[in-house]
């Protein structure tokens, strides 16, 4: 791959890229190709973007409320069961 | 986005697992503090895919507490704690699935959810209505929020199983029925798709 191989091709293959899940040669093509290409580049950049917000979403805690209701909810459970 | 940061987030999916798996042993053998972690767990699982997948907020609380119910209960008669994050996210996906069916009296708009190969479909609310949208907006952002919801069901639950909750290929294999190639597929499109969405973010 390179500047000169369309960029349908490379983005095909962008998620795979992301992810890391493609062989070292592919790898070194989509790079050289975002070095010539600025639309694939920003492309990459953007994906990146939205899966690193989609992944921080992860680790934020409840809301408070339901939080606490859900506390509520294990406790009356090992009490029961106690 | 750092070198550190990719290999964090490339390493993220296993050491959720191993996590999981040591907290239902840990429970299993009677640790309380394990059980406790395990049971919130469950019920956090519970409320991010009532909220981000199905999109019915209001049936949130049920859906938390079939999980904890069963969850317990789960942990009292274990098998296999390797499985357990799998038969987590089935078990919330079916009680969504089992609390839309005796529901009467459903909001107008609706879609269907497509399950994959042998699943159920699941409806889905407008998500920008409801008494809890402006809470939920504070909790994950609205943007973000209303983004994924937009998104086709097919391909909405793979990317919240795969980004938001942290699931390998195969996990959200298992648990939305298809095979891992078609789980990369639906993927690529959903974070296409969302990143059109959220472009000027």
């Amino acid at each position: 791959m390179s500047v000169s191989v369309p960029c349908k091709v490379i983005l095909r293959r962008l998620s795979e890229y992301i992810d890391e899940e493609v062989d070292s040669e592919t790898c070194r093509a989509i790079e050289e190709h975002c070095a010539g290409c600025a639309a694939c580049a920003h492309l990459v950049e953007s994906l990146r973007r939205t899966v690193g917000l989609c992944r921080a979403t992860s680790s934020r805690p409840l809301p408070e409320e339901v939080r606490q209701k859900a506390r509520a909810s294990i406790e009356r459970l090992l009490s029961r069961h106690r | 986005m750092t070198k550190s940061e990719e290999l964090h987030l490339s390493s993220r999916d296993e050491s959720r697992s191993a996590e999981y798996v040591g907290l239902v042993r840990a429970a299993a053998l009677g640790d309380r503090d394990a059980m406790e972690r395990l049971l919130m767990r469950a019920q956090e699982v519970a409320f991010r895919f009532s909220v981000l997948v199905c999109g019915h907020t209001e049936d949130a609380e049920d859906v938390m507490q079939e999980a904890l119910l069963k969850t317990y209960q789960y942990v009292d008669r274990i098998r296999d704690p390797e499985a357990f994050r799998t038969w987590l996210y089935r078990t919330v996906r079916n009680a969504c699935l089992m609390k839309r069916r005796r529901k009467h009296g459903e909001p107008a708009r609706h879609v269907s959810m497509d399950y994959g190969d042998g699943g159920e479909p699941l409806d889905v609310a407008d998500p920008a209505r409801g008494p809890d949208a402006l809470a939920l907006n504070g909790w994950l952002g609205e943007r973000l929020r209303l983004a994924l919801l937009s998104l086709p069901p097919s391909l909405r639950i793979v990317i919240v199983l795969r980004e938001i909750e942290g699931l390998s290929t195969r996990e959200a294999s298992t648990v939305v029925g298809i095979s891992e190639d078609n789980v990369k597929t639906r993927l690529h499109r959903a974070r296409g798709l969302l990143r059109k969405q959220l472009e000027d973010v």
